[in-house]
């Protein structure tokens, strides 16, 4: 199965979670892939299969609290919500991924 | 992530797999509204989410690998699972269960015996400690004057204990004897080996003096069982050979001596051999070799430092202890005898040796069992993992990964073989239990702490795993193998037992025939030693004799009067119910054995061995009453009687070797007996050759001397009974007649026969035992051909069916399906013969008048194997010939 171009790179997926939780509060799992969907244009697509692994690692990580409630159709959903540890990694992922920018950007100017 | 974290998500894992379960069904409702508000039917956007989702199997299983640390959690899941698969078939469970059970019981029984004899360290402090001092190459027993020399001047050692291993204490004074293993030991035999009093206090220092009094300690054991426990026995006397001995203490415990297999009962310390054994004490004699000596060696201490403590006083104790009797070129070697150093943790076992080849046998005969056992759990699960695989093309097509799947079959078989190793370890309980009372001689049991240890446990767990993955992993790699596609097929058959011709299950078949084949030969020749050693002539008939042994009690100082043998055994004959009886110093094949270097005119001998004779003394009438054929010249008479000339009547082979003629009559032969000759000897008579030690010796070259001509008897005699009729009045009798003539001897009655059969006790039960796991060997390969031809036969019903439809005849079926059945046979039976012929040779110190390759068991055994093989593959074949075509055709 060919894989779609703007599938998300790999380990960026947290971050991307992370930032959107923290910009937005807490959000049930679909709602984080429409919400980085929309806000990147549609130009990034979350695999939702791979979502939910993540989430899980992220909970299993202290990064993110998972709550089970009730979404406006009256659905049952399981809402994330970001933990004070999940802020710190978020601050920390984001250093990082600048970084890896950086370091791209340069090679591809000066190499 | 911490493990208390995981740890608990074991735990939570079941809440959580239906955690993901919801909202993987949240996620694709709403995923599905948008698609249907985006004007897509309620069926096209259910397969479109599903489609974006992706596999949802494998994302709850690689969701599930993130929960938990991925194994831990999974293994109580496939736990639950083999559980439950195990639940649905319970014959199948039932099956299995029971032959692994059968096997690794087996396996732990005789690992238990292994154990109890080679590998378990004795029940003492730092047995690690303790090592052997031994004569160099001459063996292991001391003379008294030389323990005591290494005893005063070593100072190598923390401490160092001598002891004798074959003494027995007869309990009662006079009558029938009743007889306990002792051990005579030094003074601070108990403190060197750091073992506690359970009652009272142990032997000591001080207990161990010349001159010392009669004091004994129990073993706890025996005062379990002989004394109920009673504390009071402490302060009190016990006769040991009618002498009394003041019960100082009990031993702790589990402790039974320093040789393993023996268990001694009573302690008494070295000195008291004084009052034991009266005028004739072996404390001073220099030839007299009856103890062995153990040290323990320093803390820190190495093997190296106790051998050169040892070397430097190796020339002032031998010196000091010169036989002085001994010819001057034995003296000179005497002196230059060195001490060896050898470790002794485990003991010193005569049992050991005893037994050595004969349990690593058995322990290589039960380890091809429990593979045969293996192999047909195999089938079981190859047959199982068939009818299985549409479920697990379903699991596979749904994600699982193919290693989960091995996985939870793998433990699927290793609970099989660890509920099996569980049930095993009872059997091996009773079954080791079983194996001692087997492999004693009815006159010394064998005495061996059974005791379920960590090494037995570890032992049959590492058994149970490697069985589980002996017979589980093939099968599970060819179940997780199965390509979804073809297995989901309605009618997709041999996806597992695959596609060849010969399968997994008949190779394992094959394999099962050659070991077994191998197992029943192997038990065909011990069968064989045994029968041909018990139908052996012995050159005396052993039925309807009864031996007493007679035990005199030690004459006292100054007392002279002759010994009444003569006046016994004229009563003996008088005693009615016996046709015959006569005296004897030793019986046949009755543990004890008198040799001298011979002295004869115009015989030089090649080597020591070659100039020995073996010597019996004996009375009138001895020939007679075993039934041993006088060949030429007289019997003992009155005439040969003390001060007349000493006769002597030798056996064939003596005759011949000496003077290579069996017309001996009349000539002499004297032997040497230490400075000074025996002799000389006239030859009056010549008797047939009679086994003297054991069935198996070449027979030796025996003279016979008469018992009259004695000057100093032993206290210990023979006497033979041949009876008609009724032993028990005769053993009544014979009391009585010794209670009037001698009251203080004791005896010990055995038939003849008996003793005879002891001698075999070792070949009796290899025999035994290698027919018993033969026939279980048999009894599993059968069930395993039956079972794979009868699968076989019930997947080809549907080729079967159009075989008969388009004109085979029932016989021609049955012929077809035994025709496979005799490719797989002699396939087994061909490769069993090469398999057998490597290993039998280790059984060739066992063998007895038949080589490793006796042709005429091969062939016997390969017959058996193959009749069987037919009987069990008849009713498959059967089944085959009554297929009924339409039925089978119309099957699929």
């Amino acid at each position: 199965m060919p894989k779609p171009k703007n599938d998300i790179l790999q380990g960026t997926l947290a971050l991307l979670v992370l930032k959107s939780l923290a910009a937005r509060g807490a959000m049930h799992g679909y709602a984080i892939t429409t919400h980085i969907q929309k806000v990147s244009a549609e130009l990034l697509r979350v695999e939702e299969g791979s979502l939910y692994p993540a989430m899980h690692r992220m909970e299993q990580e202290g990064w993110v609290r998972a709550e089970w409630g009730t979404t406006d159709k009256n659905r049952q959903a399981r809402f994330y919500a970001l933990t004070a540890k999940g802020r710190k990694q978020l601050v920390h992922e984001e250093e990082s991924w600048a970084r890896l920018t950086e370091g791209v950007r340069r090679v591809l100017r000066y190499a | 992530m911490s493990w208390f974290r995981r740890a608990l998500n074991i735990l939570r894992s079941n809440r959580h797999s239906s955690d993901l379960d919801r909202e993987i069904a949240f996620h694709l409702s709403e995923r599905i509204d948008e698609l249907v508000a985006a004007g897509m039917t309620l069926g096209d956007a259910r397969a479109e989410a599903r489609r974006r989702f992706g596999n949802v199997g494998a994302q709850k299983e690689r969701t599930r690998d993130v929960d938990v640390l991925g194994w831990l959690d999974s293994i109580v899941d496939d736990l639950r699972y083999a559980i439950r698969a195990l639940a649905h078939s319970p014959a199948f469970a039932l099956v299995a269960i029971l032959s692994l059970a059968l096997g690794i019981g087996a396996n732990t029984a005789i690992f238990t015996l292994v154990n109890a004899v080679m590998l378990r360290a004795l029940p003492v402090s730092h047995p690690e400690e303790l090592v052997q001092i031994t004569l160099g190459a001459d063996g292991g027993t001391f003379t008294n004057p030389l323990w005591e020399q290494v005893r005063d001047r070593q100072n190598v050692f923390a401490g160092a204990l001598a002891y004798s291993s074959y003494t027995r204490f007869n309990l009662v004074g006079g009558g029938e004897a009743r007889l306990a293993t002792g051990s005579m030991v030094s003074g601070d035999y108990f403190h060197v080996l750091g073992v506690r009093p359970a009652v009272g206090r142990l032997i000591s220092v001080e207990d161990d003096k010349r001159g010392c009094a009669p004091v004994a300690v129990l073993s706890y054991a025996f005062w379990q069982t002989a004394y109920g426990s009673d504390e009071s026995i402490v302060g009190k006397t016990i006769a040991l050979e009618s002498h009394p001995f003041l019960v100082v203490g009990v031993a702790e415990s589990g402790f039974t001596g320093l040789d393993v297999g023996r268990g001694a009962q009573v302690f008494a310390p070295i000195c008291s051999d004084l009052v034991l054994s009266g005028s004739n004490a072996t404390l001073d004699a220099r030839s007299n070799w009856w103890l062995s000596v153990l040290a323990r060696v320093k803390p820190g201490g190495t093997l190296i430092q106790a051998q050169a403590g040892v070397n430097a006083i190796a020339p002032g104790a031998f010196e000091a202890t010169v036989p002085q009797h001994w010819a001057v070129d034995q003296q000179s070697r005497y002196r230059h005898t060195t001490f060896g150093v050898e470790p002794a943790s485990k003991g010193l076992s005569a049992v050991r040796s005893q037994y050595r080849l004969a349990l690593m046998t058995l322990m290589v005969i039960v380890g091809l069992v429990l593979l045969i056992a293996c192999a047909n759990v195999a089938n079981l699960l190859l047959a199982r993992a068939a009818a299985r695989q549409r479920e697990l093309a379903i699991r596979v097509a749904l994600g699982a990964a193919r290693s989960r799947l091995i996985r939870q079959l793998l433990t699927e078989s290793l609970l099989l073989s660890i509920s099996a190793a569980g049930l095993g370890l009872l059997f091996a309980r009773w079954g080791s239990r079983l194996l001692v009372a087997v492999l004693s001689p009815t006159s010394t049991p064998i005495y061996l702490d059974l005791g379920l240890d960590g090494r037995v446990l570890g032992f049959s767990i590492a058994v149970a795993v490697l069985t589980g993955l002996a017979f589980g992993l093939a099968p599970a790699w060819r179940a997780a193998r199965v390509h979804p596609n073809a297995a989901l097929k309605a009618n997709a058959r041999g996806v597992v037992e695959g596609h060849g011709r010969v399968s997994l299950g008949t190779m394992l078949v094959v394999a099962q025939i050659s070991i077994s084949l191998t197992l029943v030969v192997g038990a065909g020749l011990l069968l064989g030693t045994f029968r041909k050693l018990s139908t052996i002539d012995p050159g005396f008939r052993t039925d309807d004799v009864l031996l007493v042994s007679l035990n005199r009690r030690p004459t006292a100082k100054g007392d002279d009067r002759p010994q009444p043998y003569a006046e016994i055994l004229r009563r003996a004959r008088a005693i009615p119910g016996v046709a015959s009886a006569s005296l004897s110093g030793a019986t046949p094949l009755g543990n004890s054995s008198w040799n001298e270097d011979m002295l004869i005119d115009g015989f030089t001998a090649s080597s020591e061995r070659d100039g020995l004779a073996y010597f019996n003394a004996v009375s009138d009438g001895y020939f007679h009453t075993l039934t041993t054929p006088m060949l030429s010249g007289r019997d003992f008479n009155a005439g040969d009687r003390l001060g007349s000339p000493p006769v002597a009547i030798v056996n064939e082979t003596m005759a011949k070797h000496f003077w290579r003629t069996p017309n001996v009559i009349g000539r002499m032969f004297r032997y040497k007996a230490g400075q000074r000759t025996a002799g000389p000897f006239e030859i009056v008579g010549v008797v047939k050759d009679a086994k003297y030690q054991t069935l198996r010796e070449r027979t030796l070259p025996t003279a016979f001397v008469p018992s009259a001509q004695d000057s100093t008897p032993g206290n210990q005699m023979s006497l033979e009974l041949r009876v008609a009729g009724p032993t028990a009045s005769v053993v009544q009798d014979v009391k009585a007649l010794l209670h009037d003539v001698d009251p203080g001897t004791s005896l010990t009655t055995i038939p003849f026969a008996t003793q005879v059969e002891n001698s075999l006790t070792r070949e009796r039960s290899l025999a035994t035992l290698s027919a018993f796991f033969g026939g279980l060997a048999l009894l599993l390969a059968t069930m395993g051909l039956y079972g794979v031809m009868s699968y076989r036969v019930a997947r080809r019903r549907n080729e079967i069916g159009i075989r008969m439809a388009l004109g085979a005849g029932e016989r021609r079926v049955a012929r077809m399906v035994l025709g496979e059945v005799s490719v797989v046979v002699c396939l087994g039976l061909v490769l069993g013969a090469a398999l057998a012929l490597a290993m039998t040779r280790l059984l060739m110190v066992f063998l007895f008048e038949m080589g490793p390759t006796d042709l005429a068991t091969f062939v016997g055994s390969m017959a058996l194997l193959g009749i069987v093989a037919v009987l069990a593959a008849y009713f498959p074949a059967h089944r085959a010939s009554r297929v009924d075509p339409m039925e089978a055709l119309r099957e699929d």
